[in-house]
């Protein structure tokens, strides 16, 4: 490692003192409160915006706990599905018979979406890279199985308990102290409550010596299990953790549709989930929340043209190809360099490095 | 009797077996190669059938499509890897998850507006009808043209693995891909070349098995979790294990139905799960990749 390296690192090492900087915080608590805002106003113009916007916050938390173990701890779960949908079952099997009290109901929906992450993670964290991914998506596909065959209603003799392809249908919306949830203004702040209570809960533990550790596991795992810290049980309590998120945006998910359906658990879910994650840019958790809020917006807009999956397909290509860093990454080079002609000429340097490296 | 329907679904068993390794093929050897995760790879399989479809439907004449719609395959897989995968070398192979997850959603798409979501077959060509008679059963003479394809392929390309001159720059590009560029070979056009002879084979697959059975949008999500479970059971970057991988899936997925077929999938991701946990570089992997 040459002398500038060691300095690069030092100097990177102060410089992200904090994971995320005081102007990042003061965006995002300017956008909090554009949000909040922005209900009233869709009241007034189109409704049906808050439903829109409501899809991106449930989706912004999902992707938020993917991005805690993925860009924070560098596990990519390529798994998430599973505690998603086990949130979301939950969730509407209590719904359906017993109760559907927000208290209740989505504390239930991160618990077993953080059972269900401890017995994944403690099952898979000890495979590295690339197997870890494998590991999780066998485990994932496995609960997508046996919700589909709706196994858990052979094993307990009944007659159905996840109605295997079509789901749980029905599902009532939550209750929170006596008051029905169901408009669509009260379930947006709901959504947008828990978001920024979660969001600001991950940059605590980003933050805290627990964060730490896990970024140095990151970084690299075998000098951190050097210095004596047990980094498998640190890589199960992160994913746990993420897990009880991940299953609070199922709970969140399943009354806003009013259904529980296993394409919930759906592998295609896990991967475009990090398709959001590395849109947005992973690690930087206000990156995902932005991903995840693009590629919702995109589905819903482009659907009205046409083929959505065909242009939101090319803005993935284009995007992984000509911005490595996601959107984050896109954000931070506009700011870096404010300038027109810069940025004109940034855009010329990466064609000219595309061409380089296709047509060498 | 027992003895039929055991024989009967064996042989079943090997066609879908020796069908998959096409199928897995091309992504366990560029994931061996190039560390690519290619999701668009089951989306290729899809295009193989579909273009099959179209050259079928315009010509009527089927050999021509089980020639043309492969290579068409290749071309278009040629171009994906060389304008889109190949300026991604060097960075994180994560990126590629984005990528080809793009390339699959984008194809997914374009295969609905052309030839719309419903299921439909390509038409097996007259000389292919009928079934013959194996003494315990008759078994469909298009299943078993399909199989003796697969067998062919699969056999000729071990042997070219093996044996040829670019069968060793690849093996030896899996192994050390720095080193063998040290040396003078070009080591991105074997890259490319082997990615458009995995999208051949898949296109391959695609024409066989749009005949044999189905073509629908779906075909390209369902398959290519098999062929990851696949590659994973064989090891990663191996040809023999994915060989021996599909033919092991290939004898589930025949034989998982008659006896528990609630528990046919459920079985494939547990074998996924329990390779990767007692030996994560898979039957035949390389150790040290692990």
């Amino acid at each position: 490692m040459s002398v500038k390296d060691v300095l690069g690192r030092h100097f990177s090492a102060h410089r992200q003192t904090d994971v995320l900087s005081g102007r990042v915080r003061l965006g995002l608590v300017v956008a909090g409160v554009i949000a909040v805002l922005f209900a009233p106003f869709a009241q007034m113009v189109h409704p049906f915006w808050m439903d829109l916007v409501t899809h991106m916050f449930i989706f912004a938390l999902f992707a938020l706990s993917l991005d805690f173990v993925f860009g924070y701890a560098g596990l990519l779960s390529f798994g998430h599905a599973a505690m998603f949908g086990a949130g979301g079952y939950a969730a509407a099997l209590l719904i359906q018979e017993v109760t559907a009290s927000a208290l209740l109901v989505l504390p239930a929906a991160v618990i077993v979406g953080a059972l269900v992450a401890a017995l994944i993670g403690w099952l898979s964290v000890s495979a590295r890279g690339i197997y870890f991914a494998m590991l999780t998506l066998a485990f994932a596909q496995l609960f997508y199985t046996i919700a589909f065959n709706d196994i858990p209603a052979m094993l307990l003799g009944v007659e159905s308990v996840t109605n295997g392809d079509n789901g749980l249908v029905g599902i009532t919306s939550l209750t929170l102290f006596g008051m029905d949830t169901g408009s669509l203004m009260s379930y947006y702040y709901l959504s947008l409550g828990i978001l920024a209570g979660m969001l600001t809960l991950v940059t605590r533990l980003a933050n805290s010596p627990f964060g730490r550790v896990l970024q140095a596991i990151r970084e690299n795992e075998d000098r951190v299990a050097f210095i004596g810290y047990n980094v498998d049980r640190y890589k199960v309590v992160a994913f746990t953790i993420s897990g009880g998120m991940a299953g609070l945006a199922g709970g969140l998910w399943v009354p806003v549709n009013s259904t529980a359906t296993t394409s919930m658990l759906h592998w295609t879910t896990s991967g475009e989930l990090i398709v959001m994650t590395l849109l947005g840019g992973m690690g930087t958790l206000w990156g995902p929340i932005a991903g995840a809020f693009l590629v919702v917006f995109l589905e819903d807009t482009l659907s009205s043209i046409g083929n959505w999956e065909i242009y939101l397909g090319i803005v993935y290509i284009v995007i992984v190809i000509f911005a490595p860093r996601g959107l984050s990454g896109l954000f931070q080079t506009v700011r870096a360099n404010p300038n027109p002609k810069v940025l004109l000429g940034k855009v010329r340097s990466a064609l000219a490095t595309y061409r380089k490296k296709v047509f060498v | 009797m027992v003895l039929e329907g055991v024989a009967r679904t064996a042989l079943l068993g090997i066609e879908m077996g020796m069908t998959l390794v096409l199928i897995t093929v091309g992504l366990t050897l560029i994931f061996g190669m190039m560390d690519v995760i290619n999701f668009a790879h089951g989306s290729l399989y899809m295009l193989g059938a579909y273009f099959g479809l179209a050259i079928v439907s315009v010509t009527g004449n089927w050999w021509a499509a089980l020639l043309l719609a492969p290579l068409l395959v290749g071309l278009l897989g040629g171009m994906i890897e060389y304008f889109s995968i190949r300026p991604l070398y060097g960075r994180n192979p994560l990126y590629h998850i984005l990528l080809t997850f793009g390339f699959a959603i984008m194809l997914h798409g374009l295969v609905t507006e052309i030839w719309g979501g419903q299921v439909q077959n390509i038409a097996t060509p007259a000389v292919l009808e009928g079934s013959v008679d194996l003494v315990l059963f008759s078994y469909p003479l298009f299943r078993l043209f399909l199989l003796g394809v697969s067998v062919v392929v699969t056999l000729a390309l071990w042997i070219a693995i093996r044996r040829s001159d670019f069968g060793i720059v690849m093996r030896a590009s899996a192994h050390d891909s720095e080193m063998v560029g040290a040396l003078g070979t070009d080591v991105n056009r074997v890259f490319t070349a082997v990615f458009i002879l995995g999208a051949v084979l898949a296109g391959l697959a695609g024409v066989l098995l749009g005949t044999a059975r189905a073509v629908d949008p779906g075909m390209a999500a369902s398959v290519i979790i098999q062929a990851f479970a696949i590659v994973v059971i064989g090891g990663m970057g191996s040809y023999r294990g994915a060989v021996v991988g599909a033919f092991i899936v290939g004898m589930l997925n025949a034989f998982g139905p008659m006896f528990a077929p609630e528990f046919t999938d459920a079985l494939l991701y547990l074998l996924m799960a329990a390779v990767l946990l007692v030996k994560p570089a898979g039957l035949f992997g390389n150790p040290e990749a692990a």
